[in-house]
């Protein structure tokens, strides 16, 4: 059998188990597992108009999962999405502040690009910190995530505040709606578009040019490539920077899509699921947008249960949280299964 | 002085014990990013313990025993189904995030804060200042010393650290690195266990979902930043904190000059500078070298 089936097999099997675990949850925390099931299905792609929200929350994700699988794939564990993600948002708003009034071809592209621009700064600095000092980017990373939630409320409560606001959650002032690229149901002709450029850019850019494989073999075997003479630091930064502006392109398209204005703490695990979506498509392109729409699903889920079945929508975290427990597992059993019998090596 | 050494003591026991935790299983060859996950669990265990069953000793070893099923679920899957200690921690985490706010939700049927009728045991009158001070905190010291006497002088704990550096030699003399390990998760998920009892019921006696707020990273970047030493994760674990009361201390002194947010941010800078300086005096931390590094299987 191929290896790409193994692959396959062994992460359907995974994710069972970690469906199985969860499911043990909610019967010990008092609620029918197969409701809970059922109303997931339901939420995510069975309702009437399940799959355009789908699509809706799987469209940033997939943006921000192609820069996470860039970065793994070099080897590096750049696990600060969800901190690029609010940079790139933060970026993009004050732009588009500062812009305010000025014809919408300029102040749109400019505003995104300003998005990417600060999430790949946010990811530059961990990256420095790495290739300079050999500062371990696990945690300088995952520290940017809880820097730039708090930067954001800053932002959100301070400089960029609505000040005709109310209401608990703070925010910033409403783009017109002229600047937005889409309504806020979050799905529009702009965003599918860009989701598409940037998902054909890095399957090429990983595929197809010598940066992308020369990346995987960094990511592999790190020690070769030095010993051939290749500067490890490159394919480092570049690889941080594309993650984080790839991050930030996906904050923006947040702001200037589905939300029309910067919200403090908004999608709070955002990050998360997208390293999550890279790992469940085993670091591939193609496999990370089917991951996605399941994913996204899970995504649009979380808001359906606790306003349609009744149900706590951290159900949906744990299903996450499970399944990134299990799914870098490598179960020899498994392999032993489904590995090409007969022919040795 | 004597209230802000106090302030400092009471952050910083938690994040001590939740750094030891960290610094076991460092030494005997895992990161640990489940912490912070195993952490919340013990918060949340404890106040619904103690609202539940009216003891605090019931409500600490519920807290315990399941801080070690969490610990145990980690180790099965590192180590039996060989998944990469990163992720796997970080999902870990997010499994303790979300399932305490479930189990917190489906008893009290609220989202809100979950509060205890009383909290751990206080030090008393006869401590003068430190009266309000938890028992934890009182007994921080004797843990760390505990531990160091455990690693630094026994036998036992010269293979643990030998797990962690050699496990190939470590197995070669006939010791188990899987099984010390499980060990090593083990006692870290009590003191996990301890140290989010610690955060929830010392001082203030609630549970609120996502309280521990980072803290299981802080504390693993102490075990970082203190070379996995006993004495010096936990300096630097107290370290971090006292940043952070300072920050609270500067927003007493100027108001408003200073974002309040950004005050909050400290910890969390002093430990990226803390990770920083260790890479400068140790050259880099070993470990996360990519999914496909060597690894002794």
């Amino acid at each position: 059998m191929s290896a790409t089936l193994t692959i396959l097999l062994r992460t359907a099997i995974f994710i069972l188990v970690a469906l199985a675990l969860c499911g043990l949850i909610f019967q010990a925390a008092g609620y029918s597992a197969l409701d809970m099931f059922a109303s997931i299905l339901d939420g995510a792609f069975l309702r009437k108009g399940g799959l355009s929200q789908c699509l809706r929350w799987a469209l940033p994700l997939f943006i921000t999962a192609t820069g996470v699988v860039l970065s793994f794939r070099c080897g590096f564990f750049n696990i600060g999405a969800q901190g690029q993600f609010y940079m790139g948002a933060i970026a993009a708003t004050a732009m588009a502040s500062w812009l305010n009034g000025m014809p919408v071809a300029v102040l749109v592209p400019v505003s995104i690009l300003s998005g990417m621009a600060g999430g790949a700064l946010w990811a530059l600095w961990p990256g420095i910190l790495r290739f300079r000092w050999g500062t371990d980017e696990v945690i300088t990373t995952l520290m940017g995530n809880f820097i730039a939630g708090l930067i954001l409320v800053y932002v959100t409560t301070g400089p960029l505040k609505d000040p005709s606001g109310s209401g608990q959650q703070s925010s910033s002032k409403p783009l017109a709606a002229a600047y937005r690229i889409s309504n806020s149901m979050g799905l529009s002709p702009t965003i599918i578009a860009i989701s598409l450029v940037v998902g054909i850019g890095m399957w090429l850019l990983i595929n197809r040019t010598a940066f992308g494989v020369l990346g995987g073999l960094a990511g592999r075997n790190p020690e070769m490539l030095r010993w051939q003479g290749a500067r490890m630091w490159k394919f480092g930064l570049a690889s941080f920077m594309v993650s984080g502006a790839l991050a930030g392109l996906a904050g923006a398209i947040e702001v200037f899509g589905p939300n029309g204005r910067l919200v403090g703490g908004f999608l709070p695990t955002h990050g998360f699921t997208a390293v999550l979506i890279a790992l469940v498509a085993n670091l591939s392109i193609t496999g990370t947008a089917v991951a996605a729409l399941f994913f996204g699903g899970l995504a649009s889920a979380a808001l359906y249960l606790p306003i349609m079945a009744g149900l706590p929508s951290a159900a949906i975290d744990i299903i996450n949280a499970a399944i990134a427990l299990f799914i870098t597992a490598k179960s020899r059993m498994i392999d032993r299964m489904f590995s090409a019998r007969g022919k040795t090596p | 002085m004597i209230d802000f050494i106090v302030a400092v003591l009471r952050s910083g026991t938690p994040l001590v014990y939740v750094a030891l935790a960290g610094m076991i299983a460092q030494r005997a060859g895992l990161w640990h990013l489940g912490l912070e996950g195993i952490m919340i669990i013990g918060c949340c265990a404890t106040i619904i313990g103690i609202v539940l069953t009216g003891s605090y000793a019931l409500a600490i070893l519920i807290a315990c025993v399941l801080c070690i099923l969490a610990s145990m679920l980690l180790w099965f899957v590192i180590e039996k189904l060989k998944a990469n200690p990163i992720i796997a921690g970080l999902g870990l985490t997010g499994f303790g995030v979300g399932g305490t706010a479930l189990a917190a939700q489906s008893i009290f049927g609220s989202q809100a804060a979950v509060t205890a009728p009383f909290g751990a045991p206080r030090l008393g009158d006869s401590f003068g200042a430190f009266a309000s001070l938890s028992i934890f905190v009182a007994a921080m010291p004797a843990v760390v010393a505990l531990l160091w006497v455990l690693l630094r002088r026994t036998r036992f704990g010269l293979q643990l650290a030998a797990c962690g550096e050699h496990p190939f030699a470590a197995r070669s003399l006939g010791i188990d690195p899987e099984r010390i390990r499980l060990f090593a998760l083990c006692v870290g998920g009590v003191l996990c266990a301890i140290g989010g009892a610690e955060l929830a019921s010392g001082s203030l006696q609630i549970f609120a979902q996502n309280m521990t707020a980072g803290r299981g990273f802080m504390g693993f970047a102490a075990v970082v930043f203190g070379a996995a030493h006993p004495v010096w994760t936990a300096l630097a674990a107290l370290f971090f904190s006292l940043v952070g009361a300072i920050g609270i201390r500067a927003q007493i002194l100027f108001g408003d000059a200073v974002p309040h947010d950004l005050l909050l941010a400290l910890p969390y800078l002093a430990t990226v500078l803390g990770v920083w300086i260790s890479g400068r005096l140790r050259g880099g931390a070993k470990g996360a070298n990519g999914f496909s590094e060597l690894r002794d299987y």
